[in-house]
Protein backbone atom coordinates (compact mmCIF):
# COMPACT_ATOMS: atom_id res chain seq x y z
CA UNK A 1 0.00 0.00 0.00
CA UNK A 2 1.52 3.40 -0.74
CA UNK A 3 1.01 5.97 1.70
CA UNK A 4 -0.76 9.42 0.83
CA UNK A 5 1.76 12.04 0.27
CA UNK A 6 0.53 15.12 1.80
CA UNK A 7 3.29 17.18 3.14
CA UNK A 8 3.98 20.21 1.17
CA UNK A 9 7.57 21.28 1.17
CA UNK A 10 9.99 22.66 3.55
CA UNK A 11 8.18 24.61 6.40
CA UNK A 12 11.90 25.91 7.57
CA UNK A 13 15.38 24.80 8.27
CA UNK A 14 16.72 26.07 11.46
CA UNK A 15 20.65 27.02 12.47
CA UNK A 16 22.29 28.95 14.81
CA UNK A 17 24.16 31.87 14.62
CA UNK A 18 26.41 34.30 16.46
CA UNK A 19 26.90 36.97 13.76
CA UNK A 20 23.24 38.21 13.02
CA UNK A 21 24.48 41.20 11.02
CA UNK A 22 27.06 39.15 8.83
CA UNK A 23 23.39 36.75 8.29
CA UNK A 24 20.99 39.40 7.38
CA UNK A 25 23.39 40.75 5.35
CA UNK A 26 24.07 37.36 3.23
CA UNK A 27 20.66 36.31 2.91
CA UNK A 28 18.80 39.89 3.05
CA UNK A 29 21.23 41.98 1.63
CA UNK A 30 23.20 40.01 -0.62
CA UNK A 31 20.76 37.74 -1.99
CA UNK A 32 17.71 39.76 -1.71
CA UNK A 33 15.71 36.95 0.30
CA UNK A 34 12.73 38.39 2.47
CA UNK A 35 13.17 38.52 6.10
CA UNK A 36 9.35 36.86 6.72
CA UNK A 37 8.68 36.04 10.34
CA UNK A 38 10.87 36.69 13.38
CA UNK A 39 10.07 35.31 17.25
CA UNK A 40 11.40 37.31 20.17
CA UNK A 41 11.43 35.11 23.36
CA UNK A 42 12.12 36.87 25.93
CA UNK A 43 13.10 34.23 28.93
CA UNK A 44 11.53 30.96 27.24
CA UNK A 45 15.61 29.36 26.66
CA UNK A 46 17.58 27.91 29.34
CA UNK A 47 19.10 29.60 32.39
CA UNK A 48 22.47 30.14 30.80
CA UNK A 49 21.19 31.67 27.54
CA UNK A 50 17.44 32.73 28.14
CA UNK A 51 16.72 35.00 25.73
CA UNK A 52 16.91 34.37 21.66
CA UNK A 53 16.14 35.82 17.99
CA UNK A 54 14.48 33.30 16.07
CA UNK A 55 14.31 35.11 12.49
CA UNK A 56 13.30 33.69 8.88
CA UNK A 57 13.94 34.57 5.35
CA UNK A 58 11.87 33.32 2.68
CA UNK A 59 13.52 30.64 0.08
CA UNK A 60 11.17 30.25 -2.27
CA UNK A 61 8.21 28.61 -2.98
CA UNK A 62 7.04 29.66 0.51
CA UNK A 63 10.13 28.21 2.05
CA UNK A 64 12.14 29.20 4.43
CA UNK A 65 15.50 29.17 5.96
CA UNK A 66 15.47 30.56 10.25
CA UNK A 67 18.24 31.05 12.36
CA UNK A 68 18.94 31.26 16.41
CA UNK A 69 20.71 34.17 17.65
CA UNK A 70 21.16 33.51 21.82
CA UNK A 71 22.48 36.46 23.86
CA UNK A 72 25.13 36.13 25.77
CA UNK A 73 25.90 32.58 24.32
CA UNK A 74 29.53 32.57 22.66
CA UNK A 75 30.73 29.67 20.02
CA UNK A 76 30.25 26.24 21.43
CA UNK A 77 33.80 24.82 20.22
CA UNK A 78 37.47 26.10 18.86
CA UNK A 79 37.90 23.52 16.29
CA UNK A 80 39.38 25.39 12.79
CA UNK A 81 37.03 23.10 10.47
CA UNK A 82 33.64 22.99 10.26
CA UNK A 83 31.27 25.79 11.00
CA UNK A 84 29.35 28.13 13.95
CA UNK A 85 27.66 25.11 14.68
CA UNK A 86 29.40 21.90 14.34
CA UNK A 87 33.62 21.50 14.71
CA UNK A 88 35.57 19.04 12.99
CA UNK A 89 38.68 17.69 14.37
CA UNK A 90 41.78 16.80 11.77
CA UNK A 91 40.62 13.49 12.34
CA UNK A 92 37.57 13.68 10.02
CA UNK A 93 38.10 13.72 6.46
CA UNK A 94 37.52 16.78 4.29
CA UNK A 95 34.82 15.17 1.79
CA UNK A 96 32.67 14.16 5.17
CA UNK A 97 33.24 17.82 6.79
CA UNK A 98 32.04 19.45 3.22
CA UNK A 99 29.33 17.31 2.73
CA UNK A 100 26.38 18.82 4.92
CA UNK A 101 24.52 21.88 3.11
CA UNK A 102 21.59 23.35 1.50
CA UNK A 103 20.74 23.59 -1.87
CA UNK A 104 18.74 26.14 -3.25
CA UNK A 105 16.74 25.18 -6.32
CA UNK A 106 16.68 28.12 -9.16
CA UNK A 107 14.75 27.71 -12.60
CA UNK A 108 17.31 28.47 -15.68
CA UNK A 109 20.74 29.50 -16.44
CA UNK A 110 19.52 33.22 -16.29
CA UNK A 111 18.58 32.86 -12.67
CA UNK A 112 21.91 30.70 -11.83
CA UNK A 113 23.95 33.63 -12.95
CA UNK A 114 21.87 36.23 -11.34
CA UNK A 115 22.73 34.84 -7.75
CA UNK A 116 26.22 34.08 -8.59
CA UNK A 117 26.30 37.71 -9.28
CA UNK A 118 25.23 38.77 -6.16
CA UNK A 119 27.31 36.89 -4.15
CA UNK A 120 30.90 37.40 -6.03
CA UNK A 121 29.80 41.18 -5.15
CA UNK A 122 30.07 40.45 -1.38
CA UNK A 123 32.05 39.32 0.83
CA UNK A 124 31.29 35.66 0.13
CA UNK A 125 31.79 34.81 -3.51
CA UNK A 126 31.08 31.60 -5.48
CA UNK A 127 33.70 29.13 -4.48
CA UNK A 128 32.82 26.14 -6.86
CA UNK A 129 30.70 25.95 -9.66
CA UNK A 130 30.25 22.75 -11.40
CA UNK A 131 28.29 22.28 -14.20
CA UNK A 132 27.36 18.55 -15.99
CA UNK A 133 24.71 16.87 -18.16
CA UNK A 134 22.00 17.02 -15.60
CA UNK A 135 22.78 19.91 -13.22
CA UNK A 136 24.92 23.02 -12.99
CA UNK A 137 25.52 24.65 -8.93
CA UNK A 138 27.02 26.97 -7.17
CA UNK A 139 28.16 26.47 -3.56
CA UNK A 140 29.34 28.79 -0.88
CA UNK A 141 29.65 29.07 2.85
CA UNK A 142 27.25 31.72 4.55
CA UNK A 143 28.59 33.57 7.05
CA UNK A 144 28.19 30.65 9.66
CA UNK A 145 30.36 28.58 7.70
CA UNK A 146 27.14 26.64 6.78
CA UNK A 147 27.58 25.30 2.59
CA UNK A 148 24.81 27.18 0.36
CA UNK A 149 24.56 25.59 -2.51
CA UNK A 150 22.18 27.08 -6.05
CA UNK A 151 21.50 24.53 -8.40
CA UNK A 152 19.43 23.88 -11.99
CA UNK A 153 18.09 20.87 -13.61
CA UNK A 154 19.94 20.90 -17.02
CA UNK A 155 16.61 18.42 -18.11
CA UNK A 156 13.33 17.73 -16.28
CA UNK A 157 13.80 14.45 -13.80
CA UNK A 158 12.29 11.44 -16.30
CA UNK A 159 9.98 9.18 -14.65
CA UNK A 160 12.04 5.87 -14.91
CA UNK A 161 14.91 8.12 -12.57
CA UNK A 162 12.08 7.56 -10.17
CA UNK A 163 12.15 3.80 -10.92
CA UNK A 164 15.73 3.47 -10.94
CA UNK A 165 15.98 5.32 -7.86
CA UNK A 166 13.54 2.81 -5.75
CA UNK A 167 15.56 -0.15 -7.45
CA UNK A 168 18.57 1.60 -6.10
CA UNK A 169 17.43 1.66 -2.65
CA UNK A 170 15.38 -1.11 -2.44
CA UNK A 171 18.99 -2.90 -3.41
CA UNK A 172 20.48 -0.70 -0.59
CA UNK A 173 18.09 -1.90 1.69
CA UNK A 174 18.58 -5.77 0.96
CA UNK A 175 22.42 -4.63 0.91
CA UNK A 176 23.14 -3.58 4.19
CA UNK A 177 21.03 -6.28 5.73
CA UNK A 178 23.84 -8.68 4.64
CA UNK A 179 27.36 -8.34 6.68
CA UNK A 180 29.84 -6.52 4.62
CA UNK A 181 27.94 -4.34 2.50
CA UNK A 182 29.79 -3.23 -1.35
CA UNK A 183 29.57 -1.79 -3.80
CA UNK A 184 29.49 -4.42 -5.98
CA UNK A 185 27.15 -6.23 -4.09
CA UNK A 186 24.57 -3.61 -4.48
CA UNK A 187 25.14 -3.77 -8.26
CA UNK A 188 24.66 -7.07 -8.42
CA UNK A 189 20.95 -7.10 -6.39
CA UNK A 190 20.02 -3.91 -8.32
CA UNK A 191 20.17 -5.76 -11.15
CA UNK A 192 18.26 -8.87 -9.99
CA UNK A 193 15.61 -6.22 -9.67
CA UNK A 194 15.87 -4.48 -12.65
CA UNK A 195 14.73 -8.19 -14.34
CA UNK A 196 12.41 -8.66 -11.61
CA UNK A 197 10.59 -5.43 -12.52
CA UNK A 198 11.52 -2.89 -15.16
CA UNK A 199 9.66 -4.66 -17.87
CA UNK A 200 6.27 -4.56 -16.06
CA UNK A 201 6.97 -1.09 -14.69
CA UNK A 202 7.26 0.06 -18.70
CA UNK A 203 4.44 -2.16 -19.14
CA UNK A 204 2.22 -0.52 -16.48
CA UNK A 205 3.16 2.85 -17.27
CA UNK A 206 1.83 2.19 -20.72
CA UNK A 207 -0.70 0.83 -19.94
CA UNK A 208 -1.75 4.17 -17.36
CA UNK A 209 -0.70 6.23 -20.52
CA UNK A 210 -3.53 5.03 -23.26
CA UNK B 1 26.90 -14.38 -19.84
CA UNK B 2 27.80 -10.97 -18.12
CA UNK B 3 24.94 -8.55 -18.34
CA UNK B 4 25.39 -4.43 -17.75
CA UNK B 5 22.29 -2.43 -16.82
CA UNK B 6 22.42 1.45 -17.99
CA UNK B 7 19.29 3.64 -17.79
CA UNK B 8 17.93 4.75 -20.70
CA UNK B 9 17.97 8.47 -20.30
CA UNK B 10 19.48 11.05 -22.91
CA UNK B 11 23.36 11.18 -21.36
CA UNK B 12 23.85 7.40 -21.16
CA UNK B 13 23.05 6.68 -25.16
CA UNK B 14 26.54 7.01 -25.67
CA UNK B 15 27.05 4.18 -23.16
CA UNK B 16 25.15 1.89 -24.29
CA UNK B 17 26.24 2.94 -28.66
CA UNK B 18 29.91 2.60 -27.79
CA UNK B 19 29.19 -0.91 -25.75
CA UNK B 20 27.41 -2.17 -29.20
CA UNK B 21 30.02 -0.96 -31.10
CA UNK B 22 32.93 -2.95 -29.06
CA UNK B 23 30.23 -5.92 -30.21
CA UNK B 24 28.52 -6.70 -27.22
CA UNK B 25 24.97 -7.00 -27.41
CA UNK B 26 22.31 -4.21 -26.62
CA UNK B 27 18.57 -4.96 -25.51
CA UNK B 28 16.40 -3.49 -23.64
CA UNK B 29 14.15 -4.29 -20.69
CA UNK B 30 11.76 -1.82 -19.90
CA UNK B 31 13.89 1.75 -19.40
CA UNK B 32 17.01 -0.24 -18.81
CA UNK B 33 19.71 -0.67 -21.75
CA UNK B 34 20.51 -4.30 -21.52
CA UNK B 35 24.30 -5.22 -22.52
CA UNK B 36 25.33 -8.19 -22.37
CA UNK B 37 28.49 -10.38 -23.99
CA UNK B 38 29.97 -14.08 -23.51
CA UNK B 39 33.00 -12.15 -22.50
CA UNK B 40 33.97 -9.02 -20.99
CA UNK B 41 32.04 -6.00 -21.88
CA UNK B 42 34.43 -2.56 -22.65
CA UNK B 43 33.49 0.65 -22.98
CA UNK B 44 35.87 3.44 -23.55
CA UNK B 45 35.09 6.89 -21.61
CA UNK B 46 36.15 8.82 -24.62
CA UNK B 47 34.22 7.21 -27.56
CA UNK B 48 31.28 8.05 -25.61
CA UNK B 49 31.83 12.02 -24.84
CA UNK B 50 30.65 11.27 -21.01
CA UNK B 51 32.27 13.61 -18.84
CA UNK B 52 32.99 12.50 -15.28
CA UNK B 53 29.41 13.23 -13.14
CA UNK B 54 27.75 10.67 -16.14
CA UNK B 55 30.45 8.16 -16.65
CA UNK B 56 30.85 7.34 -13.16
CA UNK B 57 26.94 7.23 -12.51
CA UNK B 58 25.47 5.28 -15.71
CA UNK B 59 26.01 2.08 -14.02
CA UNK B 60 22.37 0.67 -12.84
CA UNK B 61 23.28 -2.72 -12.14
CA UNK B 62 25.84 -5.82 -13.13
CA UNK B 63 25.01 -9.80 -13.37
CA UNK B 64 27.12 -12.58 -14.19
CA UNK B 65 30.19 -10.51 -13.63
CA UNK B 66 31.83 -7.55 -11.92
CA UNK B 67 33.48 -4.25 -12.94
CA UNK B 68 37.34 -4.55 -13.16
CA UNK B 69 37.79 -1.42 -14.49
CA UNK B 70 35.93 2.47 -14.32
CA UNK B 71 38.35 4.99 -14.72
CA UNK B 72 38.54 8.41 -16.85
CA UNK B 73 39.46 5.56 -19.44
CA UNK B 74 37.21 3.11 -19.72
CA UNK B 75 34.73 0.88 -17.87
CA UNK B 76 34.97 -3.18 -18.07
CA UNK B 77 33.15 -5.83 -16.89
CA UNK B 78 34.66 -9.09 -16.75
CA UNK B 79 32.22 -12.64 -16.30
CA UNK B 80 32.39 -13.71 -12.90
Amino acid sequence: MTLEHKVRGVDHTAFPTFDPAATVRFYRDVLGFPVVHSICAAGWGPDDHPDFIHFFFDIGNDDRIAFFYYFGLEPVHTQERGDVHAGFGPEVPEFFVRSRHLAIHVDDQDDLVEYRRRVDDSAWPVEMQIQHETIESIYTHDPNGYMVEFTRAMRPVTPQEDLDANLTIDALLDVVAEPEPSFGKLLARKAELIVERAADWELARQGAEA
Amino acid sequence: MTALYVLDVPENTAVAKVAAESGATVGKIGPYFEITADGPIVVDRRATGCRHAVWYSCVAGVAGGRIVQHDKDALRVDPA
